[in-house]
């Protein structure tokens, strides 16, 4: 998918982000960013912040850079740092595959709901790895194919409807651990029959 | 918010990788080798070389 067209998807999500993808995705955002072991002082990077929804979650004494490629979500984001005075977040209009960073710049890389929405998941995942400080954590929430034969069978008719909505459901776990070189430490779902996954890994470079 | 002095520090240029200062009236980064200004937008930075202006 061009990125032209991500960025006109999710400005029209914008509006309505919050309310409706909130009850969805928040619990699993709040576990993750709970889960990191943020210590005093870490520089954490949140690729694909959107409107903001773990901002509020990160502790003051760590600093967070967020970005994202839509100008509408991270406007979104910018009202919810202002309103909540979170003065240790900054927020970047940027393309997550192409980072405008220095090479081991953060401590940990937050990256939820991205790599099944963005052109090249792997182009993003090696930008992470760059950007991210050697042992330093990166943690994932995405939606991962299903290896429940009835659960893979619908997401396979849906995933021509999911490429329209922005996302694509056919993204295998193992194959993207393998191709992303990633050290996971933990995989697993929040609950038995979930669609997202949560992945924490090491960055060993 | 205005821009944090020490992510200016970091930031780099998405088309040269290479460094970006701030333009006088704060309304942009620059890139002096690209000559491309980066637009800040409601103070958030506009990392793309798409949306970049070419300086004169």
């Amino acid at each position: 998918m061009e990125l032209e067209s991500i960025k006109k998807i999710y400005a029209g999500y914008s509006k309505v982000y919050d309310a409706i993808f909130k009850r969805f995705f928040y619990p699993r955002i709040k576990h993750a960013v709970h889960s990191m072991g943020i210590a005093p002082g870490d520089k954490i990077l949140d690729v694909g912040v959107g409107t903001g929804l773990s901002l509020p979650l990160f502790p003051k004494y760590c600093k967070v850079t967020g970005i994202d490629l839509s100008s509408a979500m991270l406007k979104k984001a910018r009202q919810k740092a202002k309103k909540l005075h979170l003065d240790h977040i900054e927020l970047l209009e940027m393309d997550a595959m192409n980072l405008n960073f220095p090479d081991n710049t953060f401590d940990k890389v937050f990256i939820s709901h991205v790599v099944s929405v963005v052109p090249d998941p792997y182009k993003v995942m090696s930008e992470v790895r760059r950007v991210c400080k050697k042992g330093g954590r990166i943690a994932i929430v995405n939606h991962f194919k299903s290896k429940n034969k009835v659960m893979a069978g619908m997401e396979k008719i849906f995933n021509p409807v999911s490429k329209k909505i922005g996302w694509r459901s056919d993204l295998c776990l193992d194959e993207f651990v393998k191709k992303a070189h990633l050290h996971v430490d933990k995989k697993y779902k929040l609950k038995k029959i979930d669609l997202w996954h949560v992945i924490f890994a090491t960055n060993h470079k | 918010m205005s821009i944090n002095k020490e992510l200016l520090e970091i930031l780099a240029c998405p088309k040269c990788k290479g460094d970006i200062r701030l333009t006088k009236d704060g309304s942009g980064l620059i890139c002096d080798t690209c000559k491309l200004i980066y637009p800040i937008k409601d103070d958030i930075p506009v990392m793309l070389i798409d949306e970049a202006i070419a300086v004169d």
